[in-house]
């Protein structure tokens, strides 16, 4: 969003997405230009707001979901190990008694 | 760095080595490598008892946090929960459980826990009395939406491995030893 100067007058333009592309959309000039730049400066900063509460509540989740993304792993090899050493092996998915 | 600090980082990377060293080991006897296969047996008597009971430690560790921010700092109700989760793990480990069971009911627990918290946090953001500012917009709910389904999957896979290995262990002569578990996290 931006003002532009044209023969010595400023116009306030907004940039409007549509679809993958992003175009210029004429507002106008004078107060009603000035009203509508400031309106559209709080919806900005509100979406910048949010953007950042967004991304906080995430990183909130992930980091009670990480710690035990590492035991997951863990003990799956734990897991694995005991029954491989025991004599078990995985045959099309389902795990039986080997052999060897 | 402390003393305590310094010695959690040296027991991560020796734990990270066993796992690395159990993982080949397994690839390659499952591959049939008999040599593999002597080898991963003396490993799992030697080193897993130590990696059990790190992991235990960590389960533990994770599941003081979650008990920790369910409970907003509420020392009744952080007690509550522990006995709860006490007695959740009792029941799932089963009488005398193997040093591998007892860790598995461990990670089974507190994967259930949470699984439980996440739901709560996200579905906390779906109500009609929320206000504006503390919903979250829809692409972040998904985002919180899949490390819930993804916490899912694994504490199903968890189920999964205990059964499994309970039923497995079933038939098969135990490798006996002695492995400590910290019951206080």
């Amino acid at each position: 969003m931006a003002w532009e100067k044209r023969n010595g007058s400023l116009y306030y333009y907004r940039s409007v997405r549509d679809g993958e592309r992003v175009r210029k959309e004429y507002v106008g000039s004078g107060p009603f230009a000035e009203l509508s730049a400031r309106s559209d400066d709080v919806l900005r900063e509100q979406r910048h707001l949010e953007h950042l509460e967004g991304r906080e509540s995430v990183a909130r989740v992930e980091a009670l979901a990480e710690p035990l993304c590492g035991v997951d792993e863990v003990t799956e090899v734990l897991a694995r190990a005991h029954l491989v050493a025991a004599g078990y092996r995985r045959r099309n998915g389902e795990w039986r008694l080997g052999r060897g | 760095m402390d003393r305590e600090a310094v010695v959690e980082i040296e027991s991560a990377e020796n734990l990270e080595t066993e796992i690395d060293r159990l993982r080949d080991l397994s690839d390659k006897a499952e591959a049939g490598d008999k040599e593999a296969r002597r080898e991963l047996r003396r490993l799992v008597e030697r080193a897993s008892p130590a990696a059990i009971a790190e992991a235990a430690c960590v389960t533990r560790k994770a599941e003081g946090m979650l008990i920790k921010t369910i409970s907003a700092g509420e020392p009744h109700l952080q007690e509550t929960l522990r006995v709860r989760l006490r007695d959740m793990r009792a029941e799932i480990a089963g009488d005398n459980p193997t040093g591998l069971e007892a860790m598995l009911a461990d990670r089974v627990v507190a994967g259930g826990l949470l699984v439980e918290v996440l739901e709560a946090l996200i579905s906390a953001q779906y109500g009609r009395d929320v206000g504006k500012g503390a919903r979250s917009s829809p692409t972040y709910i998904l985002q919180q939406s899949k490390i819930l389904e993804s916490a899912t999957r694994r504490y199903m896979q968890a189920i999964q491995t205990l059964a499994r290995v309970r039923k497995l262990q079933a038939n098969t002569r135990r490798v006996q030893y002695n492995t400590q578990i910290n019951v206080r996290p």
